[in-house]
């Protein structure tokens, strides 16, 4: 229902597995969240652009591709794919 | 009085101690010969402990409560949450009178920083303390910024604070050699679709800076325009507060390597100590 509870489900979800360590990997849950029917879906496929054009802060959307086993930039294309890239502005230290 | 005989600057890449053999040859021998000759400095010169300053990355805050600024108070601090860092769990000692003056002096001089107990070291702060101190045994007081969710402190703000944080340090009379070391940045992008990427023009552009000792291209830069060289960029922040702590002063640029197998601009920017940089 908000982005909010959308990141508060990601982000308990990275603390479960921090607690798990090498023990089993627990499953995402979101009971308990307020999530719609598509939030539901995104993170639980998971559907990686859809929850970055949500507006999932990048930290949270870096961890859990870091814990779905994703390394260094292979992610990349998964959010190129969302649909949402951002404009590039010009800068004061390009020459 | 305390001194701050040295003080450092240094990217905090995951990578660089998750794998480090990811990176060209070249490439991590000139970052890692930088922070050697760190850690040889900090012996030389006998550091009793570090303040050490890096970006917060939800390990010890989340949006429900988020500081920009924050100091760990306890005896010790448990670091690296991240199991797969290649870094040993430890509680790490820190210097709590150390922790506790800094507080009360970054408050006598305007600042609000949050006062945190059980804090967690992540990789911002593990990746380059490792590389200081093998052992883990020399205390760190350690220090988080919101570098990554807005509204955020300005540049200009962070160098304030990094006045008052120098300032905090060198009015404490409990130790006599302190170091300050800053962990994060140079340019990256996580979590949308340019990661991966590394501005190196911004990189060495504000090494630049750093190495010149004239913040003034840099100190009023709007934090969208920051952004444009990446969402992670914003670390930086530290390295800023760092410079504003040692006054300014010209930093000398050990290393920088665009590491793309780390998704980082890597980087380590030396300060010379309170005497020395006098005596110059």
């Amino acid at each position: 229902m908000t982005l909010y509870m959308v990141q508060r489900c990601l982000f308990d979800h990275l603390r479960r597995l921090e607690a798990a360590g090498d023990g089993p990997k627990p499953t995402i849950v979101t009971e308990g969240y307020d999530l719609t029917p598509e939030e539901v879906r995104a993170v639980s496929e998971p559907d990686i652009g859809a929850i970055y054009a949500m507006g999932t802060h990048p930290v949270i959307i870096n961890g859990f591709c870091r814990a779905l086993g994703y390394k260094r930039a292979d992610y990349r294309t998964l959010l190129e794919n969302s649909g949402v890239v951002p404009e590039r502005k010009k800068t004061r230290w390009q020459k | 009085m305390a001194e701050i005989v040295m003080a450092y600057s240094a990217s905090h890449a995951p990578m660089m101690t998750a794998d480090p053999g990811s990176a060209p040859r070249e490439q991590a021998d000139n970052f890692f010969g930088a922070l050697e000759k760190v850690r040889d400095t900090a012996k030389e010169k006998g550091v009793q402990a570090i303040v050490m300053i890096t970006g917060e990355h939800f390990t010890n805050f989340f949006l429900d409560g988020l500081p920009q600024i924050a100091v760990g108070l306890d005896d010790a601090h448990l670091g690296p949450p991240e199991v797969w860092l290649q870094v040993p769990k430890k509680m790490v000692p820190s210097d709590p009178g150390l922790a506790a003056h800094i507080t009360a002096k970054l408050v006598e001089q305007g600042q609000q920083p949050a006062l945190s107990y059980g804090m967690k070291l992540d990789h911002g702060f593990m990746t380059v303390y490792y590389w200081l101190d093998n052992t883990m045994d020399l205390p760190m007081v350690p220090i988080v910024l919101n570098c990554t969710t807005p509204p955020l402190m300005t540049v200009r703000q962070f160098h304030e604070f990094g006045r008052a944080l120098g300032n905090a340090i060198r009015s404490y009379d409990g130790l006599e050699r302190v170091a300050l070391v800053a962990g994060g940045g140079l340019s990256h992008f996580v979590g949308e679709p340019r990661v991966g990427d590394i501005d190196e023009e911004f990189d060495t552009w504000l090494l630049d800076i750093l190495a010149k000792g004239d913040l003034s291209d840099i100190i009023d830069i709007p934090n969208d325009e920051l952004m444009e060289a990446g969402n992670g960029t914003g670390e930086i922040r530290s390295w800023i507060a760092l410079a504003g702590a040692m006054n300014d002063a010209p930093g000398e640029v050990l290393s920088y390597v665009p590491v793309y197998e780390w998704i980082n601009g890597m980087g380590v920017v030396l300060y010379k100590g309170d005497k020395e940089a006098a005596a110059v």
